[in-house]
């Protein structure tokens, strides 16, 4: 149901009303300031790529924005290498799918109880979630830190899924009472009528309608956690379970005049992202898209 | 099937959390674990004498099961500080000496070294361990000792027309005009790593007021209120003023600065003597360029050569906590001494400890630092190693507002005289 | 009597996991937090209880700057308000005119969003690098050699070379959001005012905008809170510095808490930006009421 709302959004475009009354010039200093836009956004993802294939002296005169003469793919085997980029990916994917999993299970229950169950203190619980919203990350990092020494869980993986799951929690409920809004009360009441309890409602008919949810859940989680850099590098101190900023901020410490490799390190954090964007730019729009206007 | 999932992640939630409840106890089988952070990172020179005194240090030790993790600096002190409030130290841990180990003592989070040290003595002067000594206790394991140096690169002086560093501090400024006005920048001097400007204020402030001064306001037994330091501070501005100092070094970070003064940029960088090696060992030859001394003598009724700032700060101390404090005391001091001793060896700083062995391949840098030490007439441990973490950055940042030239001498002792204690 | 029980357990059972998360690890610390900030306290010491003094010294030592840090994120809220939220809209408003190529543009202005702050940041770096960066290079290659500067070097400077990788970096994520509420407007009552006579510039400011007024309030709310939480970016390009130029409350409660040793004082720092941000999405919530 959801998921159609959100393909109108794209599909209008069939009944969009043209552009009649602009004038040509008004159409081109349009476009010329979509262009230079364009640049501006592309031009330091084009730059970073081409010096984390050049030396120091390519960089640093002879040839500073053009491809590089000598494609220097050892910068690449020393982010790797010195650099442990490709742990560091792995562990900001696990910390991040695990994020999400948590995030979702823990705000589709919240909501399904806010908004589907009837009880005197929902409204007031919801606004207490959405206290989160406001909350800055940093302003826990020591009680948390203890906490999680007490429970024998820093240095693990856990050490951040969990503060990225609550801290993504209000996003969440907030995204989740959107779609969850969206699904009509009747059908509860037609599964209640063939016996289904309140779980069973919430495993049979809910949660197979909120799939569209996942997604949007998905990208606002990620933006949140794939960034994070204060409690990644507290909280984890083995090498083996740093995340990439982490793993970047260190890189550059260790190499702070030899930009070609933290080039490398920096395409390496990107790049994989960027691609999987291109080609799923439109799902991931329309998700971001729909937590918008379903928030 | 979503039912399914979820019901094998809180297994797994559960699983893990069980897990890493057992992991800290289980493995008390015959090796003990000792587990020691540090921030000899793969980029550090002091990188290879850590590896070489460990493999030496764990072969004499196959009883004890070593772990080590390594943190680049800034993020250390975040990390040890975090540590330390949720007592989860490691076994062994590096620190800097004075204020910085005295706050964690005060909080009763570190092992007194008293009875291990006993086996050493001889092997490590008291003088090595004052800063690391809380009313009367031993606390900490010095590795090496560093003043700050006046590194010239002479062939740049040559140009000039000098063949040695000037001695005096007439001829030092004379020396600096001529450089300037031939174009080339005297001094390069990290702005954005504000320790590296009081490599420059602090020896200007002691060769202007003397060392015991000096080290009274430190530690806090004098007042910053001082005209003389005005002065002093007023001196080292106006050789910021006259563009001795690279504008853009307020920019760059230390490692930025070091390798522009290898590159020539620079007539002098004035920094810690763990710098030698690097210079030393750099692959174009310009170890042989490079000539260390003191700064020059500015007042000399109340200051004299071989009044150095520096002294032993570099620390390994061990928790409380551990539950093997005793071995790890042990281990710690063995391996000091092997730290000490490589990181001597391959021209990391001085030792704490009384040296041994061949010395003869030590790089020339150091022997020259080592001759100036041999001379010393007292040492003032760094500003920001000597005052307690608050005061310390207090200090620093009026020190930045000096080199950012927003105050002067007058305006820097008067804040400090307000802003501290 | 029996299924009102059955039911508040299940109330119960499906808060469970949420509530755990959330007042674990965000209402417990900042409860400990607002207590921590009634000491002086280093984080492993005494703690010796000074009521309000810390709130006190924040607000009125120099030393600090407290107030300085806060007029500094103010001053981002401000801007990000002002000028990166209509810019954002403007984009929204002339791609949501179904324009040619209005999905390629879409997809490269939401880019930036999805890098990492730390490679923004790490890559600004060398942008304002002041001898190599292809800012200064670029300018004296065009002639414009005294324009060149030392970005994050000089105090006029660094806050404004920290403001905009900030602003350039959300954009997209405004634009997004806007966008998708432009796209909502019926297309009818567009066709009608067009009918009517009315510009593209009239159609948008009476009847677009105020359409999606609630996601603008939602990019509001955002960018103020975002600004005065800002804290990745500003560490890793100038951590505060020059001269506390770019210090913002975040890397001044860091600084206090890791560098100073002040637990007490971080924690007070901790607690003003929660009540600051709580503050504003108030406020902002008010206003917006009160026009509609």
């Amino acid at each position: 149901m959801a998921a159609e709302n959100e393909k109108t959004l794209f599909d209008m475009d069939a009944n969009k009303y043209t552009i009649k009354k602009t004038s040509k010039v008004g159409t081109v200093l349009v476009y010329i300031g979509l262009l230079f836009w364009t640049f501006i956004n592309l031009f330091p993802i084009y730059w970073m790529f081409t010096f984390s294939l050049k030396n120091n002296k390519e960089i640093f005169g002879e040839n500073v924005a053009g491809l590089p003469k000598h494609w220097l793919w050892s910068n690449y085997s020393s982010a790797m290498k010195t650099g442990h980029m490709a742990t560091y990916f792995v562990n900001s994917i696990i910390v991040t799918v695990a994020t999400i999993i948590i995030t979702l299970i823990a705000a589709l229950m919240a909501t399904y109880a806010i908004t589907r169950l009837v009880w005197k203190l929902s409204k007031s619980v919801n606004a207490f979630f959405m206290l989160g919203l406001t909350i800055p990350i940093h302003a826990s990092i020591v009680p948390i830190y203890v906490t999680l020494s007490r429970i024998r869980m820093l240095n693990t993986y856990w050490a951040l899924i969990i503060p990225y799951a609550a801290f993504s929690l209000a996003m969440g409920i907030l995204i989740c009472s959107g779609f969850m809004g969206d699904i009509p009360k009747d059908l509860d009441e037609a599964a209640r009528i063939d016996g289904c309890g309140v779980w069973g409602i919430f495993i049979r008919i809910i949660v197979p309608l909120m799939r569209p949810a996942l997604a949007t859940i998905g990208i606002y989680t990620f933006l949140q956690c794939w960034n994070e850099l204060m409690f990644a590098n507290v909280f984890n101190s083995k090498d083996q379970l740093k995340t990439l900023p982490v793993g970047i901020q260190a890189l550059s410490g260790q190499y702070t005049t030899n930009w070609g490799p933290i080039g490398a390190a920096l395409v390496i954090a990107t790049f994989p992202t960027l691609f999987a964007y291109i080609f799923l730019s439109r799902k991931i729009q329309e998700s971001f898209i729909a937590g918008a206007v379903k928030g | 099937m979503k039912k399914v999932l979820a019901t094998l992640l809180a297994a797994a939630l559960v699983l893990s959390c069980v897990g890493c409840g057992k992991s800290g106890s289980a493995k008390s089988g015959e090796k003990i674990s000792l587990d020691m952070w540090c921030i000899a990172t793969e980029s550090d020179s002091n990188r290879p004498a850590y590896e070489k005194a460990i493999a030496d240090v764990t072969a004499a030790h196959p009883e004890i099961e070593f772990t080590w993790e390594t943190f680049e600096n800034q993020a250390y002190k975040t990390k040890i500080k975090a540590a330390v409030a949720a007592d989860e130290m490691p076994d062994i841990f590096f620190t800097w000496s004075c204020a910085f180990l005295g706050d964690f003592v005060a909080a009763n989070r570190v092992y007194c070294l008293d009875d291990a040290l006993a086996k050493w003595k001889n092997e490590l002067p008291e003088v090595m361990l004052g800063n690391t000594t809380y009313d009367g206790k031993h606390y900490g394991v010095p590795t090496t000792m560093n003043i700050v140096g006046m590194f010239a690169n002479m062939d740049i002086l040559a140009s000039v027309g000098y063949t040695e560093v000037p001695g005096t501090y007439d001829e030092f400024i004379e020396c600096c005009d001529k450089l300037v006005a031939a174009g080339i920048i005297p001094f390069g001097c990290a702005g954005k790593e504000t320790w590296c400007v009081t490599e420059y204020l602090e020896p200007i402030i002691e060769k202007s007021i003397g060392a015991d001064a000096l080290n009274d306001i430190f530690l806090g037994k004098a007042t910053w209120n001082n005209p003389d330091v005005a002065e002093a501070v007023d001196k080292f501005q106006a050789m910021v003023t006259k563009g001795y100092f690279d504008p853009e070094g307020i920019a760059l970070s230390n490692d930025e600065v070091k390798a522009n003064f290898i590159a020539g940029k620079y007539a002098f960088y004035m920094n810690g003597t763990w710098n030698c090696a690097d210079f030393a060992n750099d692959p174009d030859g310009f170890g042989a360029k490079v000539k260390v001394s003191e700064f020059p003598v500015i007042n000399s009724g109340a200051a004299k050569l071989g009044q150095l700032i520096g002294g032993p700060s570099d620390t390994l101390a061990v928790a409380a906590s551990s539950p093997h404090a005793a071995e790890a005391a042990d281990f710690a001091f063995e391996l000091g001494r092997l730290i000490c001793h490589y990181g001597y060896l391959d021209g990391n700083g001085l030792p704490a400890w009384t040296p041994y062995g061949d010395t003869s391949g030590i790089n020339d840098l150091t022997k020259a630092v080592s001759d100036i030490c041999a001379n010393a007439d007292s040492y003032v441990l760094f500003g920001d190693t000597a005052q307690s973490a608050d005061d310390a950055n207090t200090y620093l940042s009026y020190v930045e507002k000096v080199y950012g030239c927003e105050i002067d001498g007058a305006g820097f002792i008067e804040g400090l005289a307000n802003d501290i204690r | 009597m029996n299924k009102k029980v059955i039911n508040n357990i299940n109330i119960i059972a499906f808060l469970l996991p949420a509530m755990i998360l959330f007042i674990g690890v965000l209402i417990a610390p900042i409860l400990l937090s607002g207590y921590y900030s009634l000491f002086d306290w280093n984080g492993f010491g005494a703690k010796t209880f000074i009521g309000f003094s810390n709130y006190v010294e924040l607000f009125t030592s120099d030393a600090i700057g407290f107030i300085k840090a806060l007029c500094n994120s103010l001053l981002l809220a401000g801007l990000s308000v002002f000028v990166q939220l209509p810019f954002s809209l403007g984009l929204a408003l002339v791609l949501g005119r179904s324009i040619r190529g209005e999905r390629g543009f879409l997809s490269v202005f939401f880019m930036p969003v999805l890098i990492s702050t730390v490679v923004i940041g790490q890559l600004w770096l060398k942008i304002y690098n002041p001898s190599y960066g292809i800012l200064n290079v670029f300018l004296t290659r065009i002639g414009l050699e005294s324009w060149t500067r030392i970005w994050l070097g000089t105090k006029e400077t660094a806050l404004g070379a920290c403001f905009v990788p900030t602003l350039w970096q959300y954009v997209g994520y405004h634009m997004l959001l806007m966008y998708a509420g432009v796209k909502s407007v019926s297309p009818d009552l567009r066709e009608a005012a067009k009918i009517d006579g009315a510009t593209n510039g009239q159609v948008n400011r009476y009847i677009v905008i105020p359409c999606i007024k609630p996601i603008i309030k939602v990019s509001v709310i955002f960018a103020i809170t975002g600004s005065l939480k800002s804290f990745d970016l500003i560490y890793v390009l100038t951590n505060g510095g020059p001269l506390h130029a770019t210090e913002v409350p975040s890397t001044l409660m860091i600084d206090m808490l890791f560098l100073r040793n002040r637990y007490g004082m971080g924690s007070t720092i901790a607690v003003m930006l929660i009540v600051l941000c709580f503050a504003f999405a108030l406020l902002i919530n008010k206003l917006f009421k009160e026009e509609a």
